[in-house]
């Protein structure tokens, strides 16, 4: 049987995202395992109540950054078959998933090690940004501690 | 030589200068760091992301540095505070 070429799904986009849609998109025969990461919006933060997220990004640098995360996987993973990473941008309300990946492979491991290094990764290299808007009080600009040039000071900087 | 490049803002930094591009002339070679000084003189309310920032400059991360930029004319550069994906 002929190999099938991997594929890189990368999608950034405004509408709600679907768990069923990446599991379907990064099925293939030959794959015994499908592993996903789901993103939600929490609706807390330091005793705070999140009303929604608002996301933005600079798109054609992050689509370029997430296209070298799957190149990266694929290097360290090399079983690896279907990789599909969803961002969604502008507003996600509470409960939503603001981030799905999913990857396929033959065997399980690869997958779920694949999965968690694209989540830990993307938090730390690709060009997307949250603001969590409270029920009261000032929005304000998340920073990811995976972020290298984010405020070491504390875990989750407010600014 | 000068050259003409676009600065793009985003997250805190474009809510700090109230721009989300802006078209600037400065030096091909001019250093990250100068770059982000001429920036905080235009607009100084970005002073609070000293720290916290670095350029992506033809869509590569570059630190606030000494480095040289090596701009051409209608080179991005943009301004990016600390990411928080995912």
């Amino acid at each position: 049987m002929a190999a099938d070429q991997g594929q890189d799904l990368i999608t950034l986009t405004t509408d709600k995202l679907s768990a069923d849609g990446v599991s379907e998109s990064v099925t293939c025969p030959s794959c015994g395992a499908i592993s996903l990461f789901i993103g939600t919006t929490r609706d807390n933060f330091e005793g705070k109540k999140v009303i929604r997220l608002e996301y933005e990004a600079y798109i054609p640098m992050a689509e370029s950054e997430l296209r070298k995360i799957c190149s990266d996987i694929r290097t360290k993973w090399p079983s690896v078959r279907h990789i599909c990473i969803q961002h969604r941008l502008g507003v996600v309300p509470v409960t939503e998933a603001s981030v799905i990946i999913g990857i396929s492979s033959p065997h399980r491991s690869e997958s779920l090690e694949a999965v968690k290094y694209g989540i830990d990764t993307l938090k730390a290299t690709v060009p997307i940004w949250k603001k969590e808007i409270y029920e009261s009080g000032q929005p304000c600009w998340k920073e990811n501690k995976e972020c290298l040039w984010a405020d070491d000071g504390t875990d989750s900087k407010e600014s | 030589m000068n050259t003409e490049v676009s600065v793009l803002y985003f997250a805190k930094s474009a809510e700090l200068t109230g721009l989300k591009a802006e078209n600037i002339t400065v030096p091909s070679n001019i250093t990250s760091l100068q770059l982000w000084q001429d920036l905080e003189t235009r607009h100084p309310r970005l002073s609070v992301l000293r720290d916290q920032v670095v350029l992506a400059v033809r869509q590569e991360y570059v630190p606030l540095c000494a480095q040289p930029l090596s701009l051409r004319e209608g080179d991005e550069v943009a301004i990016i505070p600390p990411l928080s994906g995912g």
